[in-house]
This record gives C-alpha cells, structure tokens and sequence, in this order.
C-alpha cells in the first residue's frame, strides 16, 4: 500500500476539519468573555494544522506525481490486517456485552478469543489462564482497588 | 537540601514503598524483555492500579518499572537481536554478537552494570540540579511560561517525529483533543456537540492505554504469523565468558562516565530521548576508543556505552518535567500524567508545596537502582524463562488489564469506547507517520498554554508589544527557531549519509 496516497487523504480530512473549526461559531456554548475568547487557541491550532497537513500533502503529490522512490517509512504492509480488524470486532463486542453478562463471564471468551487469534492451540494453559486472570483481576480490583467491575446484569 | 534528600530515605524506607519498588522491578524487567512489549506499555497498564496506594508508593512503583523496563529491553536485544526499543539497537547488534560467540553472559552483565551505571549518575544529577533549576524557573510569570511551553512544543514536535510537519501535527493534534469538554477559563463547552460526557474532557488513562499500548497489541496480531523468538542464555564452558570481572567493568568505566554525561544532557532537554543518547555515546565511544574494530561484532565497550547512555535518559528526562512542567519524552508525559493523577503537579511549586513527597521519590528513585542489581542478578533465569512466554498468553492478559484500567480511571463504560477509539485513531496516527508520543505532550500541556496565555493577556491588555518586552520571550524563540535549523540539518546530515551508504552497495551490485 502507498502511503503517499494516505497522507493526501489523511491531509485532506485534517484540513477540513480545521477550516470547520476556523469557519464554525457553534463549536462553542456559553462561557464568559475573556481576554482571548474560547476558540482563540482552537483555531490557532486550526490554522497550524492546515500549514502542517498541506506541507505534508504537497510533499506526498511532489513525490507521486515524480514516481519517487519510496522511502522505508513510506512502504505500508498491509499483511495481517484482517486479524486487527477482528480484534477490534472482538473488543467491540466485549464492550456491548459486559454490562450485560458481567466481567467474570465476558472475559473468559474474550481471552480465549484473542489466544486463538494469536495462533494459541495449547487448550488446557489457555483455558486455565482465561479462566484464573479475569477471576484474580476482579477479586484483586474489588478488594486492593475497591473497584467495582460490571458484575452480572441480566437476572 | 541534604535534610531534604535524608528525610526522603526515611520515607522511602517502608515496607509500602520497597513492596512498591520491588514488584515494580520485577515487572519492568518482565514487560521489558518481552519482546514487542515496551516500557511505556508496562507503565500504562501499571499506572490505574497506582490510583488507590499512597503518592510515594505509586510514583516510586511507576519509576521502577521504568528503568527496570527500560534495562529489560536490553534482554532480548542481546539474547534474540530483538531490542524492545529503538535504544536497544546498539546493545543488540554488539550483544547479539557476544551471544553467538556463547558469551551471553558477559553480554547481559555488562549491560546491566552499565544501565545501573548510568541511572544512578543522571538519577543523583536529577537529585542536585532539579530543585536549584526550579528556583529560577519559579521567576518566570505567565508571560515566560508561554513562550517556554510554545519552544517545548516547538522542540518536541521538531525533533521526535518522522519529519518535523507530522510531528508538529502530532502536537496539533493532541492540543485540539485537550480543548474538548469545558474550558476552565471561560467555562464554555467546546467540541462537545451536545453530548455531556464530553464536557469533562478525554479521560487521560484510558486515552493514554488507548493511544500508546493498544496500538502495540495490534501490531503484535498484525504480525502473528512471524515465529516465535524463544530466549535463551547461552553458556560457555568457560566461567570468565558468563560474567564481567572487575577488571573489564573498570576498562570501560571511563566510557560508562563519558557515555552517562551525555545521556544525561541529551534527556534533560526535551524531545530528543534514549535513541539519540545511545547513537551519540556509541558514536563517541567508538571514536575514541582504541579497538574501534570491534564495536558492531561483540565489543564490550559498545554495550557499555549505549546502555549507560540510553538509562541515563531516566532520570535526567525527569529534570525538565519537574523545574518546567515540560515532559522530554513519551515516558515523561506519562508519569506526568501519573503525577498530577496523584495530585502532585510537576513544575517548581513540586518542590515548595510537596517537599516530602519529592524527595521520597528521588530517594525511591536512587534506591530502585539497588534493587534492580539485587533482583536482576537473582532473578535472571526467571525472567527470561517468564519473557519466553508466547504472545497467545501475553497479549490477551495485556488487553484484559487495558480494559482493567481504563475501567477504574472512572468506574465507567464510556471509558472503555474511549479506549477502543483511541486505539483505532492511535494505530492510524502510526500508519500515516504521526506520533503519538507527540500527541500525549501536546494533550498534556495545552490546559497549561491555554491558563498562561490568558493570565499574559490579561497583564498586557491591549499592549501587545509586552510580550515581547522581556528577554525570555527573545531566547525562547531564538531557541525554538535554533532547533528547528538543528533539526532540519540534522535530518538532511541523515539522508544524506543514508544515499552515500546505499550508493556504493548499488554500484556493486551494478
């Protein structure tokens, strides 16, 4: 993949959204009047965001439109991607259903879930660890920490 | 100040805070030599279980994984020629050099003696310099702190990212991210778009696992078809070949001293990190050493060099941190964080306001050294044997304590989206060359920009000229404006000699 490519939309999307923020008055509710105002720094940085993205864009179109030798920052490897996009698939879920089936029910299959995606077969360790980690980390959280991690919420 | 440091030994010298000291060690070193786990990752998992223990426990705990983290990476770099930070890279290719010749041992022991080298030097100049800096810095009113914290952004955004426009839009980034929620000067909700939970802000700790560890993970899966590395020391038959004797530690002394000097200027100033210290100390070690020869095949002098170099960077990264509220790199912005989580916020007043505190910290800090030679030296089959762990174990735990912890900033699930967005946007920022590191400063210190500048504003009123009435003003930015010449030059020197090296390599292959 071309990174060239990425940093003149990554560039583009920057550059919007600081000429919203230069251009929107609605950014900001309430507030007294000060010396400077509330969006005197956010478009300031605004302003710098556009100066820095175009310095970017402009070098990666330089660089495309002159077939230039890619640089080793510049050679994206896009092998392994799919497993990333599982993994936030699986975090994903986690977060939805914790509240609902509590941590010590949810973390055993998320673990066992990411074991696997990781390329883990040995059952019996991986079992064992999934199961003991979450109960340690919640009685250790609950005791030491006083934390109080989403317990079962379905009854 | 002696009373001071004194009082701070007392302190230390706890069951709490050694408890504290010790394990955080141990995970350090584990983290650390864990090939593909940081010391930044170990830090921001550790970090939420800090919130419920005492200032000096926490904080002493959070700086052991630190520098324990940090000499962990040189564990797999000499055994497997995989440095867990780009500072480890020197220590790899001459430690790695030593393991193959069945000399692991010296190898590890060098490196160890040199990190605790060079962490003591930069830990004791941190002790003596930081309170008299903090004096001075204690002078400069609103006016001064802006400019100082516009040269900051300045430095760290010129020197730390991949080119200096994606690391000043890092900084951008991360200040814009910081103006989210209500502004404690004039009260008004920004960027909030009507949703109340954004009107507190990003939660820091999820945020900051979600930008700096999460991204780590998903690399670690991205790449989970590479085999895996086992560690493993090995031995020669010989016993002078598994150790370092007296005699070769004071040969290379010299260079340990020389090479935690300049570890110690290079962290004091922001930005630049251990990579560049390591570069320069074995850069210099092997200028002036007499068997140049052997730096890159085995040399113990080169392991010497760019680890005492490299840990010196611990302390001494500290220094602006606490005199100028100004973290040097992506660690100091995280124990910054760590400290004002605490309620202890860096900056001169530290020293004025929690005097005990401090200097229970800066005792923790030396003493932590100690330790990490005791636990080190005893423990060492054990860390190796536990850092050997495949990443089907690891990353699972690493992403259920990332979980863990951005749960207990705040008892809230929110928190958890917020880790799961940060890790998405951290990740991209990766892939497009933006550094996230860069992103956490700019975070940090803009809350501190924004109440400067407006408490300038209001001294100068509509008298703009007085900003630039006082000396300060003219040398920070002389200052900003000398780093990015430095900065650019330094990168063009960089090319330059990365063309000249492939050139010759292309006509050959002609």
């Amino acid at each position: 993949m071309d990174r060239r490519k990425l940093d003149i939309v990554m560039s583009s999307v920057l550059i919007l959204v600081a000429i919203i923020i230069l251009k929107n008055d609605s950014l900001v509710v309430g507030g007294v009047e000060s010396e400077l105002g509330a969006m005197f720094l956010p478009r300031v940085v605004a302003g710098l965001m556009i100066i820095f993205s175009a310095a970017i864009a402009i070098g990666s179109i330089r660089r495309l439109f002159m077939n230039a030798e890619k640089d080793e920052c510049e050679r994206l490897d896009v092998d392994g991607f799919s497993g990333i996009l599982l993994y936030i698939g699986i975090f994903v879920a986690y977060w939805l259903v914790v509240p609902y089936v509590g941590f010590l029910v949810a973390t055993p299959f998320v673990m066992l879930a990411i074991a696997v995606l990781l390329g883990g077969r040995n059952w019996l360790p991986i079992i064992t660890m999934s199961i003991v980690a979450p109960l340690v980390i919640y009685y250790g959280s609950l005791n030491f920490l006083r934390v109080f991690l989403p317990a079962w919420n379905l009854s | 100040m002696i009373e001071n440091i004194l009082g701070g030994f007392a302190s230390i010298l706890a069951v709490g805070p050694i408890l504290g000291i010790v394990a955080g060690i141990v995970i350090g070193i584990i983290f650390g030599a864990i090939p593909g786990v940081s010391a930044i990752m170990a830090i921001a998992i550790i970090l939420p279980m800090t919130f419920y223990v005492d200032p000096v426990i926490g904080i002493c705990m959070l700086l052991a994984v630190y520098k324990a983290g940090i000499y962990g990476g040189s564990i797999s770099a000499v055994l497997i020629n995989t440095p867990g930070a780009a500072a480890s890279f020197l220590t790899a290719k001459d430690g790695h050099a030593l393991t193959r010749a069945g000399k692991a041992g010296k190898a590890l022991d060098m490196s160890l003696y040199a990190s605790i080298s060079g962490e003591a030097l930069a830990t004791l100049v941190l002790i003596f310099v930081a309170a008299p800096i903090s004096m001075i810095s204690l002078q400069a009113g609103p006016i001064e702190k802006v400019f100082l914290l516009l040269f900051a952004f300045t430095v760290i955004g010129s020197m730390a990212g991949e080119s200096i426009p994606r690391g000043l839009l890092s900084c951008c980034l991360g200040m814009l991210f910081a103006m989210v929620g209500m502004s404690t000067i004039t009260g008004a909700s920004r960027f909030t778009f009507g949703v109340p939970e954004l009107m507190a802000g990003f939660t820091f700790t999820p945020m900051l696992l979600g930008i700096l560890v999460m991204p780590e993970v998903l690399n670690a899966i991205r790449q989970r078809r590479v085999p895996h590395d086992k560690l493993a020391i090995t031995r020669s038959p010989v016993p002078a070949d598994n150790r370092i004797s007296w005699k070769e530690y004071r040969q290379s002394f010299a260079t340990i001293l020389k090479s935690s000097g300049i570890g110690t200027v290079i962290g004091a100033l922001p930005g630049l990190g251990s990579s560049t210290a390591a570069f320069m100390a074995y850069g210099e070690a092997k200028r002036t050493t007499k068997k140049p020869e052997e730096y890159g095949k085995g040399s113990i002098e080169g392991i010497a060099a760019a680890e005492s170099a490299n840990n010196a960077v611990c302390g001494s990264s500290l220094i602006p941190m606490l005199t100028l509220s100004i973290p040097g790199d992506d660690v100091a912005a995280l124990l910054m964080g760590a400290f004002l989580i605490h309620g202890l916020t860096p900056g001169p007043m530290i020293f004025l306001e929690n005097t005990e505190t401090i200097y229970a910290i800066f005792a923790g800090f030396l003493i932590t050294d100690l330790f990490l030679l005791g636990i080190a030296k005893s423990g060492f089959k054990a860390f190796v044997k536990i850092a050997s762990l495949r990443r089907y174990y690891i990353f699972p735990c690493v992403t259920v304590f990332a979980f863990t912890g951005a749960f207990t900033a705040g008892q809230n699930m929110n928190d958890i989206l917020i880790l799961i967005s940060f890790m998405v946007f951290g990740y991209m920022m990766r892939l497009v060359g933006l550094n996230p590191a860069i992103f956490i400063v700019g975070f940090i210190l803009t809350p501190l920009l924004e109440q400067n500048l407006d408490q300038a504003m209001a001294i100068v009123g509509s008298d703009y000229y007085l900003l630039f009435a006082k000396p300060f003003s003219w040398i920070f930015i002389a200052l900003s404006f000398f780093f990015v010449y430095s900065s650019v030059k330094m990168r063009r020197k960089a090319k330059r000699k990365i063309i000249e090296e492939q050139s010759p390599a292309v006509e050959a292959a002609c």
